[in-house]
């Protein structure tokens, strides 16, 4: 698949998808530096003002809306990380928890039967993670459509499972406990305003991931393949690769996100961290808010995580009716994402929302 | 050597219970290639019908059958054209969601008119049972697997005899062709959904009968066992969900007698994604349909 006119054959598996061109380092920074403008950098700037944001906002608030913030970075992370499969790539996976637990239980076994660091648990949880993503990634991503879901779906079910009864090694139904006081502690616990800033920073991270994979040659590749499978084989990208890239790089994600949740709640069940209903929301996220964009995620994650906190708290029973409704009202009214469907509307001058749910209507 | 053959038993009525619940599932995922994530709410729906039917009114559980199916087919024609026709060409994602955010309302609403209590439907004779050799078979679970497999031939005997079944057979292989032929694509698309909900409520009639169900964890339970029976017997055809859901219930049975803790899970979980892998059109599936899922 490599073209011969460009690929460096030291690069190996990546530069033969990035085909990238042999540069020095000077030539690429100065081409880079001379590119900047106003235009293409305020992305970049409004992501670093509202990191900076944030952390200064926590120096105001209560620890009530510290814990909030803390959820809504989370679900920020996991929802960039399931529009890089699903959004960018277009392979809807709904085993994505399967990431989210395994992280979660490599660093609680690891901290609890053997003692190790956080900081050297974490990183083993994210090679795991992917380690899991290339070993089911590989078969699996040979189905496509709702296949590709339902196995995915399966693999995480079976996932669950499995810890479920590796009773020795990880406790089974029976939960698992992260030791945090005293001499115990492998790790002194962070506290609310350290998880604030933790998963503030991991959040800030898969944004900036998403971000950069999606201007890059790789990102450009998954978009091909994401509409035209044979046509982007047809060209030269290696996609059995890029799949397996794109899933190994959002389980890197999830499996992080998940290592430092587990850290956060100290106990937990399996059932806790293989909930199905983690997946779902990640994809609720990232379709509603505009799947295969940076800001979509963003929006649909931090909208869809206050408006739940919201109706939890001022809705009492009557919350998850609500919220269903809310979920079918904005499928039906913005089918292809709020954050799409605005941008579209901005560039065309149409809109008109009636016209809108015309677009997908039989 | 009598411990399997009951459990096999147990499996294959248990079994038959299941495709009742597949059965329809199958149907609107094979014509529409929709996946109703809501086809779980849809059969509790019936059971909670059924067994206020039962206990308000006194009527038999065999009987309201007719009752609880016409009252699904007319939700499931609504909800087919008021909702899941305004998004049936968007990508995937958008019928999963949609589909799992009505489930949400449907469960909800029946948690708040009935609380989440487990209920059942209590008759004289569905916990009793009879005996081949050593062999226990209660009449509960033995009517509701042969009225599984009667409406599954039904069924099929609709699909490929009659008008309506051809309709909807060429809709889904080809809607554009279909519409040209003069078929109503969204009326079609109503129906089969509507038939497929009807389906769906008889089986949680079934279910309330033979066990107990609650609002909270029956519901995804159903959906998944629709879904792993569907993509073992294959879409496009309706035995399929039969053959997938006796193979489901004497697997889970036999393989709960011989493995500890909840292996059999973990196990069935493996056998669907090989499968899957190896086999994408499922056991008897038709290869047109495995053609149709790149979308």
């Amino acid at each position: 698949m490599s073209n011969p006119t460009s690929a460096a054959p030291a690069a190996g598996a990546l530069g033969v998808i990035m085909q990238r061109r042999a540069r020095s380092r000077r030539e690429i920074l100065g081409e880079w530096i001379r590119s900047r403008t106003a235009a293409n950098s305020w992305p970049a700037l409004a992501g670093v003002a509202a990191l900076l944001a944030m952390i200064g906002l926590q120096q105001l608030i209560e620890p009530g809306t510290q814990r909030l913030l803390t959820a809504v970075f989370l679900f920020v992370a996991l929802a960039q990380a399931w529009n890089i499969i699903g959004g960018y790539t277009g392979y809807a996976s709904f085993g994505h928890v399967a990431f989210f637990g395994i992280g979660a239980y490599t660093v609680a076994v690891l901290m609890n039967n053997y003692h190790v660091s956080f900081w050297a648990a974490m990183p083993i949880a994210v090679v795991i993670g992917v380690a899991l993503a290339v070993g089911i990634g590989v078969p699996l991503m040979r189905l496509r459509g709702h296949y590709f879901a339902i196995a995915t779906l399966g693999a995480a079910e079976g996932a669950r499972e499995v810890i479920n009864n590796l009773t020795p090694l990880t406790g089974g139904g029976g939960g698992i406990t992260i030791p945090t006081f005293g001499d115990q502690a492998p790790t002194a616990y962070f506290g609310k305003p350290g998880f604030y800033i933790a998963f503030l920073v991991v959040a800030a991270a898969s944004v900036a991931v998403a971000a950069l994979l999606a201007r890059s040659r790789l990102g450009f590749a998954m978009v091909a393949l994401h509409q035209d499978e044979d046509a982007a084989a047809a060209v030269g990208i290696n996609t059995t690769l890029v799949k397996v890239i794109a899933f190994g790089v959002s389980a890197a994600i999830v499996a992080c996100v998940g290592a430092f949740y587990a850290f956060q709640q100290i106990e937990f069940y399996p059932t806790d961290v293989f909930d199905t209903n983690f997946t779902v929301l990640m994809v609720i996220m990232v379709v509603i808010g505009g799947s295969g964009t940076v800001l979509g995620p963003l929006v649909g994650a931090v909208g869809l995580e206050l408006l739940a906190q919201y109706l939890r708290v001022n809705l009492g029973i009557y919350n998850q009716l609500v919220f269903g409704g809310i979920i079918v009202i904005v499928v039906v009214f913005f089918p292809q994402g709020v954050v799409t469907f605005f941008r579209d509307a901005w560039l065309t001058r149409q809109f008109s929302i009636l016209d809108n749910v015309r677009r997908y209507r039989l | 050597m009598s411990q399997f053959l009951q459990a096999a038993a147990y499996g294959l009525v248990q079994g038959g219970l299941l495709a009742l619940v597949a059965v329809g599932f199958s149907l609107v995922w094979g014509v529409m290639n929709v996946i109703n994530l809501s086809h779980g709410a849809l059969a509790v729906t019936g059971a909670y019908l059924a067994w206020y039917l039962n206990t308000h009114l006194g009527i038999d559980p065999f009987l309201a059958i007719p009752i609880v199916a016409a009252c699904m087919f007319v939700l499931g024609y609504l909800i087919q054209r008021g909702l899941i026709n305004l998004v049936i060409n968007a990508p995937i994602f958008l019928t999963l969601l949609l589909t799992f955010g009505l489930g949400l309302v449907i469960l909800n609403t029946l948690q708040l008119v009935f609380t989440a209590d487990d209920r059942s439907i209590e008759t004289s004779y569905a916990s009793q049972s009879f005996a081949i050799l050593t062999v226990n078979i209660p009449y509960g679970r033995l009517g509701a697997c042969a009225l599984a497999v009667a409406l599954t031939v039904l069924l099929a005997l609709v699909m490929t005899r009659t008008r309506l079944g051809r309709a909807i057979g060429a809709t889904g292989m080809d809607r554009g062709a279909a519409r040209l032929m003069g078929i109503r694509a969204r009326h079609i698309y109503a129906v089969t959904f509507g038939i497929s909900a009807a389906l769906a409520g008889i089986a949680g009639t079934m279910i309330a009968t033979v066990g107990s169900f609650n609002p909270t964890s029956t519901p995804s339970q159903l959906t998944l066992d629709a879904f792993v029976i569907s993509v073992l017997g294959g879409l496009g055809n309706t035995y399929g969900a039969l053959a997938g859901g006796v193979v489901l219930g004497v697997a889970e049975s036999i393989g709960g007698l011989v493995l500890t803790g909840t292996w059999v899970n973990a196990i069935a979980m493996a056998v669907l994604i090989v499968t899957l892998v190896i086999r994408p059109s499922g056991l008897i599936g038709k290869a047109q349909y495995s053609g149709r899922v790149e979308v």
